[in-house]
C-alpha cells in the first residue's frame, strides 16, 4: 500500500548532497549504470522480496521479482517510474522508512543505487523471462556463482626450464603472480623438517629428528620425510583434531547449565583419527559420517567390527549441543540441535551458511527457506522432534551376547551369596535378640518377645510404646554391630564377595550414534519464520536448488529397495560425494590447504556464499578439488602434493621488494609465519620435558579447575591436549588462552590473537613452572651422562660469581678493637651444618657447629663466627634474637662486631633476648660478623640465633636478607652450566645454542645468581640457585617466539 | 591526540620506562603511536591494537561505566511516578496489552506501592526505594521513554549490547568503543567487565562478546573472587627483580629472532604483549587494590554494610579502573535481579537496597574528583514492566511482568546534563509516547558524546562493512547533551 505522494524537495536535495560526500558511489556512477541483475536484485532480495514475489501472498499485490512486475506495480499502482525518481514510489516509501516495515533500514548507499537506476530507465542486462515460477527464481547470476559451478580442471600454464615450478600449484600461483613477484629460495633444510613436523604431525622435531635427516644423503630425502610422517599414527591426531573443530567435537552435551557429559563421544573422535591414519578415502569418510547406520545394515546378533565403525561415524551427527537429556527436553530445545546439527553438515560439507535460511529466504544467496527444510527433511527421520530420543537413549551398547551370558552367570551367582547372607543376619539378629531378652525378668520378658516378633503395622500403641521404652532389644541389622561386631564383620566379608564377583562382570560400553529407526517416515513442514509453532506445506528432502540445472532438483526419495529406513541421508550423502557435485570436494581442499598455509583460498572456509570471501585462487582450488577426486579423494595425496610445491617449501623470510608489491602475501610468494595452535604449544611443552605420554585413543583425559578456579587437565596424564576433556562450560584455560574454540556450535576458523593474558599464563601459570622444573631434571640427567658436553667449553666462559654473602666460621676476637682477627671457614658440610669434620668435636675446631638456625660455639678461643659480607655500599640494620635453650651450662654470649667495632653484645643461659641493632653505614665487602662464644666452657652451649639483616644499598630498596633462610652449604658446582644450557636449547628448540647465545645466557645466568646471592627469595623450595637459573632459561625458552612460531 | 601524555613525553616515558622493551618493540609501538591520528573510518582494512585514537571531533567523555541492571527494573515503582495508574488501581486496562506469562496474565492495574518525591533543585520524581540517587539526582538525565519494542530479555539485551533486537554474534557496545578509541593506558585491558560472584548474567559471556571483531575487542572478565585475574602474580620465587631478568633474557632471544624475521609484525606484537604482561601485574595489582581508599570513600560506597559490600566494592573497583584509563567498564549481576514477576513489594526492594547506594556513590565519588566530567555512567536494564499486575493470589505476592514497550535508564557525566528527564510514558507507564529512545538512539548518542560518529566507526567483516546500529535509524538525542 504506497502512499501517493511524490518525493519531497528535501530529499533531493539530501540525496544530491550525499553523493557529493560518498566517495565510492560516485565512483559506482561514473562508470556503468547499475543494472537489475547485478546491483539491484540484491537490495530488493535483502530487504523487499520477503513479502513481494518469495511467497505467494503478496503484500499490497506487489511482486518485486521482475523489472515488469515493478512497472505494473500493485494495488497502489505502479511501484517504478523509469528515469522518474521523484515518481517512483517504490523509492518513496524506502526513503520515508515506511518499507521494509519493522525496524531494519535501507542504507543510504544502497538507496541511492536505486535511484540511480531508476534514473537510467531501469536497466536490465537481458530480457526478462516470459514465464516466472513461485519463489524467488534464481537467476543466471547466482547460478554462474563460482562455488555452484562445476569443478573445472583448468589448464596447467607451461613454465618450462623453471625449476621453481615444481608442481601445477606452484604453476597456478605463479600465473596469477603480479608482475614483479616470484616465489622465494626454498627453506632451509632445519626449516623444512620442523615444518613438515608440525604439519604432519603437530609435534616438534627432537634434536636427534633433526640431525637424522639434515644428515640425510638420499636426495629423495624430503619425499622420504612426508612418507614417514604421515605413516606416523601421530599424523592421525593431529588431522583429527583439525575435523573435530569442524564437527565441533565436546566431551558434553552443553545448552543446558548442567552440561551434562558424554561419555561416549571420544570413540567418534577415535573414529576419525583411524580414518585418517588409515587414509580413508574422504568421500567413504563423509558417507559414515553421515549414514553409517543406514550402510551398517540390520543389527542382528553381536554388533560386527565394520557395523560398530560405522556407528561410530554417525556421531558427527549427534555433535550438535543437545539438552534434551539434560533438563530441557522442550521442543525449541529439540529444534535447536535440529539446526545446529544442519549448521554443523553445511558449513562443513556444503561450505554454505544454509542455516542462514532457516526463518526465511538467505537474504544474500539463492538458498530458499524450502531449500533449507528440504535439507532438513534429509534428517528428520533419525532426527525427528515430534519423536524425539534424548542422549541417552541413542546410545548403543557394545556389548555381546556372550557379555551378557557371563554377566547373566554372574548375578545367578550373586544372587545364592545375597540369600545366604540374608539367612545369616536373621541368625545373628535372632542371637543376639534371645540374649538381650534374658537381661528383662518375666512377664516382661514375653510381653516384649510378643511385641518385637509382631509385625510393625499389627502392634497396638502400647506394644510400641514398650519396645520404645526399651531401645535396646530393638535389634536390626543396621545396630548388630554395635551387639556382635564379629558378625558384622562377617557380613561386611560378604557383602565384600558380592563386590568382588560384580566387578568381574564384562563392562558394559555404548557407541554415540544417530541411527534411524525403520520404516519411519516423518513429515517435514516448512516452519514460517523458523518457528515451529507455525508448520506450514510439508517439504520434501531435496538437494540445494542452485546445484541442479534450471528446472530440475535434486530429490532424495525413499525408495532403496535395500534398506529398511528411507535411505535420505545415505542418498544425499552419495549426492554430495559425486565426482558432479563441487561442493564438498572444494570445501575440503580449501580446509587443507588453510591448515598448510594459515589461510584458505577462500578465507572463510564455512561460508563459500556472498557473505564469505572469494577464493584468491579460483583455478587452483579447482585443480586441487578435481585432482583430489581423481586420486579417490586421499588426503595424503592431497598432502604430498602440497608439501612437494614450491609455495610450500619457499622460504617464509620478507623482503623489499615482495613486500611493496603484496605486503599481505596474497600471492604466496613467501610461507608465512604460523603461531603453532593451543594444543600444539602445550604438546610441545610435554615433549620437552619428556612427559608426553604418546598413547593413543580411549576416553578422555580429566578437567578440573584447580584452588584458583582455573580449569587445568590432569597432570598425571600428561597426553597430547587432544584427549583432554573438552567440556563446553569448562574450557581448559591454557588452550583457550591460546585461541583453543569453546564449542556452542562448531568452529570453522581458529583466531590467532596475540594478548597479555597469553603472556601471563606462559609467565606465571602453574602448567608452564611445572613443566619447566621438569625439562630441567631432564637437562641435568643428560648433561651428566653426555660428556661431550662439557669438553666443549671453555671453563672461563662460566659465569664468575660474588664471593658468598655469608660465611661460617671461627676465629679470635680482638676484644679490644671488637673485631674478629682470622675468620677460619669451616670445612666440613654435614648436609644441614657447618662444622669441623664429620664428627664433632673435631681435633681441630672441637664443638663449633653452625647451622640454619644457630649452633654451637668451641671452647673460649673457638666461637662461632656467622659473617655476613656487605655486597655494596649501604646502611645495614639488623633484628634477631638470641636463645640459650638448656638449663645446665653457663650460656652464650652473643656479639655483633664489624670493621667499626662492636655493635652490640648478649648473654644468655636458659633464656632469650633480642638483639637489635640500629642503623649503621657499611662499605663493600665489609664484613659484620655474628659471633658466639661459650663463655667459660662450652658444656650444654646449643644456641639459636635467627637474623634478619635490613640492607639498603645506596640508591636502592631494602632488601631483608634472613640469615635462616639464606644459610647454605658449599657453593654450586657450576661447571656443567655451559653443557645444562647447551641441551635444554636442544630439547626446547631442537638446535645448539650459537657461541652469542651460550655466552648471553651464561651472562644471564651469572647476573641471577648473583642477585640470588643476597636476595634469596628467588629459588623455590629445595631448588639451588644453579638449579632455578636452570629452570628460569628453560622457561623463557618455551616463552621464546622461536618456539611459538612455524617459519 | 587523546592521551594522558602528549606524544613527546609519552615517548620519553616509553624510553625511560622501556624496562627492557627492545628497541625494536619500542619503536613499534611509538611508530604506531604516530599513526594514531586517524580514526577508523569506512573502508579502512580493521586495525588490531588498542593503542588510543583520536576521534572524529572533540569529544566530552573519555571513558564510561555502565551499571547493566538485567532483568527489567520496574520503572513505574522507582522512576517514572504514574498518578493515574494508583488512581485506577485495581481497575481493567482499557488497551492492548502483550503478556509474557500469560497463565499469570491480569489486566487489573497495579498503583505503584511505592512513595514518590521531588527531589534535588531539578525536582525530578523518585521512588522511595532510590533514596540514594534521590541525592545525585541533579546529576543525572533521566530517560523516560526507551523503548526496545519487544519484551522478551534476550531480544532487547541483544538490542542494547549488539545494536540489533535478538540477534547473536555481534560485537557488544564495549567492543566497538574500544575498536575505536583504543585505550588510554596500555597497563590495563580496554574493556573490562565485573561480573558478579552468582554467576553470570543472563545471555551469559555473550554480554561482552566481541563478535566478528578479534578477541583483543571482547571484555576481559574480572573474576568476582580472587585470584581477579588469573595468573597476574608470579610464584613468589619469581616476584620482582627475578622475573625482570628473566624477561629481559627472553626479550633478548625474542629480539634477536626478530632481527632474523624483519618486518613479523606478529612477532613484535608479542614482544609487546609481554611487556603489557609485565605492566599489567603492577598496574592491575594496584588498581584492585581497594585498601587504598579512606574509610570514608568505602562506606560511602557501603563496604561496611552485607548487602551493599559486594557491589560497592565493584562500583569502587569500576572507579579506580576508569582512573587509569580504562575506556569502557561493565558491571553486570548474576542471572537478572530485577525481574520480578512476584512479591514485587519484596524483591525490589532487596535489589534497591543492594544497588541503590553503590550507584549513587560512583556518581558522587567521580564529581568529587573531577572526573564525572569526562567519564560517562549508565544505569539502567533492557526492558521495564507492566503497569499490570501478574497475579500470583493474594496482592502481598503481586508481581509486574515484562515489558519493552517503555521504561528508564539514566546517564549521567560525559558531556550529558544532569538535572532533568527525557520522555515520557503514557499516564499509566506501559508505553513510550514522548521522544522515544530506543537503543540505537542510545549508541548513537553515547559514541557521540565520546566524539564519534557511529555511522562512521566501521569494522569490515568479510565483504560486509558493519557499524554499531546495522544501518538501523538511529539518532543522536542532542536534547540531553551539554
Amino acid at each position: 500500500m504506497l502512499a501517493s505522494s511524490t518525493i519531497s524537495k528535501h530529499h533531493q536535495r539530501w540525496i544530491i548532497c550525499f553523493f557529493f560526500i560518498s566517495l565510492p558511489f560516485s565512483e559506482i556512477l561514473a562508470s556503468e549504470p547499475p543494472y537489475f541483475e547485478t546491483e539491484i536484485r540484491p537490495i530488493l532480495r535483502e530487504y523487499c522480496f520477503d513479502c513481494h514475489g518469495a511467497t505467494d501472498e503478496l503484500e499490497g499485490g506487489l511482486d518485486l521479482r521482475l523489472v515488469r512486475f515493478m512497472k505494473s506495480g500493485g494495488d497502489s499502482g505502479m511501484a517504478i517510474v523509469p528515469g522518474d525518481p521523484a515518481a517512483s514510489l517504490l523509492l518513496d516509501r524506502v526513503h520515508e522508512g515506511d518499507m521494509p516495515p519493522g525496524e531494519s533500514r535501507v542504507s543510504p548507499e544502497k538507496i541511492a543505487i536505486l535511484e540511480e537506476w531508476i534514473r537510467q530507465g531501469t536497466p536490465t542486462l537481458r530480457a526478462e523471462p516470459q514465464k516466472i515460477g513461485p519463489g524467488i527464481p534464481i537467476t543466471e547470476e547466482e547460478r554462474n556463482y563460482w562455488a555452484y559451478r562445476p569443478i573445472i580442471r583448468p589448464d596447467i600454464p607451461e613454465f618450462s626450464g623453471d625449476e621453481r615450478i615444481r608442481t601445477p600449484i606452484d604453476a597456478l600461483l605463479a600465473k596469477a603472480m603480479p608482475e614483479g613477484l616470484t616465489f622465494s629460495s626454498d627453506a632451509d633444510r632445519f626449516t623444512l623438517i620442523q615444518r613438515a613436523y608440525h604439519d604432519l604431525i603437530g609435534l616438534p622435531p627432537t634434536f636427534e629428528q633433526i640431525e637424522k635427516w639434515q644428515q640425510h644423503a638420499d636426495s629423495n630425502w624430503y619425499d622420504q620425510l612426508i612418507e614417514e610422517l604421515m605413516a606416523s599414527q601421530h599424523y592421525g591426531e593431529r588431522w583429527a583434531r583439525h575435523w573435530l573443530d569442524t564437527a565441533g567435537y565436546a566431551d558434553s552435551d552443553g545448552y543446558t547449565v548442567a552440561d551434562r557429559s558424554r561419555d561416549w563421544a571420544w570413540r567418534y573422535r577415535d573414529y576419525v583419527i583411524k580414518s585418517f591414519n588409515s587414509d580413508k578415502p574422504f568421500d567413504q569418510f563423509i558417507i559414515e559420517q553421515l549414514a553409517g547406520d543406514e550402510l551398517a545394515g540390520p543389527i542382528v546378533g553381536d554388533l560386527t567390527e565394520r557395523q560398530i565403525e560405522l556407528l561410530t561415524a554417525t556421531g558427527f551427527l549427534r555433535m550438535a549441543a543437545d539438552g534434551t537429556g539434560s533438563g530441557d527436553n522442550s521442543p525449541e530445545a529439540r529444534n535447536k540441535t535440529i539446526a545446529d546439527t544442519l549448521q554443523i553438515v553445511g558449513t562443513t560439507l556444503l561450505g554454505s551458511s544454509v542455516h542462514c535460511a532457516q526463518c526465511h529466504d538467505h537474504r544474500y544467496d539463492p538458498i530458499s527457506h524450502e531449500d533449507y527444510f528440504a535439507l532438513r527433511a534429509v534428517f528428520e527421520p533419525a532426527l525427528d522432534w515430534k519423536a524425539w530420543k534424548p542422549p541417552a537413549a541413542r546410545l548403543v551398547s557394545l556389548s555381546t551376547e556372550q557379555d551378557r551370558a557371563e554377566a547373566a552367570k554372574i548375578e545367578d551367582e550373586v544372587k545364592q551369596i545375597a540369600a545366604e547372607k540374608v539367612t545369616k543376619q536373621a541368625a545373628f539378629i535372632n542371637e543376639v535378640f534371645e540374649q538381650e531378652l534374658l537381661k528383662y525378668e518375666e512377664p516382661l520378658r514375653s510381653q516384649l518377645r510378643t511385641a518385637y516378633e509382631t509385625p510393625v503395622k499389627e502392634r497396638d500403641p502400647e506394644q510400641t510404646k514398650l519396645l520404645a521404652s526399651h531401645p535396646s532389644i530393638n535389634i536390626s541389622a543396621g545396630v548388630l554391630y554395635q551387639y556382635r561386631p564379629d558378625a558384622a564383620e562377617e557380613l561386611k566379608k560378604i557383602d565384600a564377595q558380592i563386590a568382588e564377583l560384580r566387578a568381574k562382570k564384562p563392562i558394559e560400553q555404548f557407541i554415540m550414534a544417530l541411527i534411524e529407526p525403520p520404516n519411519h517416515h516423518p513429515a517435514t513442514h516448512l516452519f514460517h519464520r523458523g518457528d515451529y509453532n507455525q508448520p506450514k506445506q510439508v517439504v520434501e528432502p531435496a538437494g540445494l536448488t542452485v546445484t541442479a540445472a534450471e528446472g530440475e532438483r535434486v530429490t532424495f526419495q525413499d525408495n532403496n529397495p535395500e534398506l529398511p529406513t528411507t535411505g535420505r541421508r545415505l542418498a544425499f550423502a552419495r549426492w554430495l560425494t559425486s565426482p558432479e557435485n563441487p561442493l564438498a570436494a572444494r570445501a575440503i581442499v580449501n580446509r587443507i590447504w588453510m591448515h598448510h598455509f594459515g589461510r584458505g583460498i577462500v578465507a572463510t572456509p564455512g561460508d563459500f556464499g556472498k557473505l564469505g570471501s572469494v577464493p584468491t585462487h579460483p583455478e587452483l582450488l579447482d585443480w586441487l578439488a578435481q585432482d583430489f577426486i581423481d586420486h579417490g579423494w586421499s588426503l595424503k595425496h592431497l598432502h604430498r602434493q602440497i608439501l612437494t610445491s614450491t609455495a610450500w617449501r619457499q622460504s617464509s623470510f620478507r623482503h623489499p621488494a615482495g613486500e611493496a608489491i603484496d605486503a599481505d602475501n596474497q600471492y604466496y610468494w613467501r610461507k608465512s609465519l604460523q603461531r603453532v595452535e593451543a594444543e600444539i604449544l602445550r604438546d610441545s611443552i610435554l615433549l620437552a620435558s619428556a612427559s608426553l605420554d604418546p598413547k593413543l585413543y580411549g576416553p578422555p583425559v580429566e578437567v578440573a579447575e584447580d584452588e584458583t578456579g582455573q580449569v587445568r587437565i590432569d597432570s598425571k596424564q600428561p597426553r597430547r591436549s587432544l584427549y583432554a576433556k573438552i567440556r563446553r562450560s569448562q574450557p581448559v584455560g591454557m588452550l583457550q588462552t591460546f585461541d583453543a574454540p569453546v564449542m556452542n556450535v562448531n568452529c570453522d576458523v581458529r583466531a590467532s590473537t596475540t594478548v597479555a593474558p597469553q603472556s601471563l599464563m606462559m609467565l606465571n601459570g602453574e602448567f608452564v613452572l611445572e613443566q619447566a622444573g621438569l625439562v630441567a631434571n631432564r637437562t641435568i640427567e643428560l648433561a651428566a651422562t653426555d660428556s661431550q658436553q662439557t669438553i666443549l667449553f671453555d671453563l672461563s666462559q662460566l659465569p664468575k660469581l660474588p664471593s658468598p654473602i655469608w660465611s661460617y666460621g671461627t676465629g679470635e676476637v680482638n676484644d679490644e678493637t671488637g673485631t674478629v682477627i682470622k675468620l677460619v671457614e669451616l670445612p666440613h658440610f654435614t648436609g644441614s651444618s657447618w662444622q669441623g669434620g664429620p664428627k664433632a668435636p673435631d681435633s681441630v675446631f672441637g664443638w663449633v657447629i653452625l647451622n640454619a638456625n644457630g649452633g654451637h660455639p668451641g671452647n673460649r678461643k673457638l666461637p662461632a663466627v656467622r659473617r655476613w659480607t656487605a655486597p655494596a655500599d649501604g646502611q645495614v640494620s639488623i633484628a634477631g634474637t638470641l636463645h640459650h635453650g638448656s638449663e645446665n651450662g653457663d650460656g652464650v654470649r652473643g656479639r655483633v662486631l664489624s670493621a667499626g667495632g662492636q655493635r652490640g653484645r648478649w648473654q644468655v643461659q636458659n633464656n632469650s633476648t633480642p638483639t637489635n641493632v640500629s642503623q649503621f653505614t657499611v662499605q663493600t665487602g665489609e664484613a659484620i660478623d655474628l659471633v658466639v662464644d661459650c663463655l667459660e666452657n662450652e658444656n650444654s652451649d646449643s644456641f639459636n640465633w635467627p637474623l634478619k639483616l635490613t640492607f639498603t644499598s645506596i640508591g636502592g630498596d631494602a632488601v631483608v636478607h634472613d640469615s635462616v633462610t639464606a644459610f647454605r652449604g658449599p657453593p654450586e658446582d657450576l661447571s656443567h652450566l655451559p653443557g645444562q644450557i647447551t641441551v635444554a636449547w636442544k630439547l626446547i628448540l631442537a638446535r645448539s645454542p650459537s657461541q652469542d647465545e651460550l655466552k648471553m645466557s651464561l651472562d644471564f645466568a651469572s647476573q641471577q645468581l648473583k642477585l640470588m646471592s643476597y636476595n634469596s627469595a628467588g629459588t623455590a623450595t629445595d631448588r639451588s640457585p644453579g638449579k632455578q637459573v636452570l629452570v628460569n632459561i628453560c622457561q623463557m625458552l618455551m616463552n621464546s617466539n622461536e618456539f611459538l612460531y612455524i617459519e | 591526540m587523546n592521551s594522558h601524555f602528549p606524544i613527546n613525553s609519552r615517548r620519553q616515558f616509553l624510553q625511560q620506562t622501556g624496562m627492557g622493551v627492545g628497541a625494536v618493540a619500542l619503536q613499534w609501538m611509538l611508530n604506531r603511536e604516530s599513526a594514531t591520528a586517524k580514526p577508523p573510518v569506512l573502508k579502512d582494512k580493521p586495525h588490531n591494537d588498542l593503542l588510543p585514537r583520536a576521534p572524529h571531533f572533540e569529544p566530552q567523555a573519555t571513558a564510561m561505566i555502565s551499571l547493566f541492571q538485567h532483568g527489567g527494573p520496574a520503572h513505574m515503582d522507582l522512576t517514572d511516578p504514574k498518578p493515574e495508574l494508583s488512581k485506577h488501581h485495581g481497575m481493567d486496562y482499557s488497551g492492548d496489552i502483550q503478556f509474557s506469562f500469560v497463565n499469570e496474565a491480569s489486566k487489573k492495574l497495579f498503583g505503584s506501592p511505592f512513595l514518590f518525591q521531588p527531589h534535588g533543585e531539578c525536582g525530578t520524581e523518585l521512588s522511595e526505594l532510590l533514596p540514594h540517587t534521590a541525592g545525585i539526582v541533579d546529576d543525572l538525565c533521566l530517560i523516560r521513554s526507551m523503548h526496545t519494542g519487544a519484551n522478551g530479555h534476550e531480544v532487547s539485551i541483544r538490542y542494547f549490547h549488539g545494536g540489533i533486537p535478538a540477534v547473536l554474534g555481534r560485537p557488544t557496545f564495549g567492543s566497538w568503543l574500544t575498536y575505536a578509541l583504543g585505550c588510554e593506558t596500555q597497563d590495563l585491558p580496554a574493556f573490562m567487565v565485573l561480573s558478579d560472584p552468582g554467576g553470570h548474567p543472563v545471555d551469559g559471556a555473550t554480554n561482552w562478546s566481541n563478535g566478528f571483531m578479534p578477541s583483543m575487542f571482547q571484555g576481559t572478565v574480572l573474576r568476582p573472587k580472587e585470584p581477579r585475574i588469573f595468573n597476574l602474580q608470579p610464584p613468589k620465587h619469581l616476584a620482582g627483580p627475578f622475573q625482570r631478568q628473566n624477561l629481559d633474557f627472553l626479550q633478548t632471544l625474542n629480539r634477536q629472532h626478530l632481527e632474523a624475521h624483519p618486518g613479523e609484525s606478529d612477532l613484535e606484537a608479542r614482544i609487546a604483549s609481554y611487556e603489557l604482561a609485565a605492566r599489567m601485574q603492577t598496574a592491575a595489582s594496584d588498581a584492585l587494590d581497594i585498601s587504598q581508599e579512606t574509610a570514608s570513600t568505602q562506606s560511602m560506597y557501603g563496604l561496611d554494610q552485607p548487602e551493599t559490600h559486594e557491589y560497592g566494592t565493584r562500583c569502587l573497583l569500576a572507579r579506580r579502573l576508569v582512573e587509569r584509563g580504562v575506556r569502557f567498564v561493565q558491571l553486570f549481576h548474576s542471572g537478572q535481579p530485577w525481574d520480578n514477576h512476584s512479591n514485587i513489594k519484596t524483591g525490589l526492594a532487596s535489589i534497591c537496597k543492594k544497588t541503590d547506594q553503590p550507584a549513587a556513590a560512583l556518581v558522587k565519588d567521580l564529581k568529587q574528583r573531577g572526573l564525572l566530567d569526562t567519564t560517562m555512567v549508565h544505569w539502567g536494564g533492557e526492558i521495564g514492566r507492566l503497569p499490570v499486575t501478574q497475579d500470583h493470589g493474594s496482592p502481598e505476592k503481586a508481581g509486574r511482568d515484562h515489558n519493552g514497550q517503555g521504561f528508564s535508564i539514566w546517564l549521567a557525566g560525559g558531556g550529558i546534563r544532569g538535572g532533568m528527564t527525557f520522555g515520557q510514558t503514557d499516564e499509566f507507564g506501559h508505553r513510550a509516547v514522548e521522544n522515544i529512545v530506543t537503543p540505537n538512539d542510545f549508541q548513537a548518542t553515547v559514541m557521540h558524546q565520546f566524539g564519534l560518529k557511529h555511522d562512521q566507526v566501521v569494522f569490515t567483516h568479510g565483504n560486509q562493512q558493519q557499524i554499531i546500529t546495522a544501518n538501523r535509524p538511529a539518532r543522536v538525542v542532542e536534547e540531553i547533551v551539554t
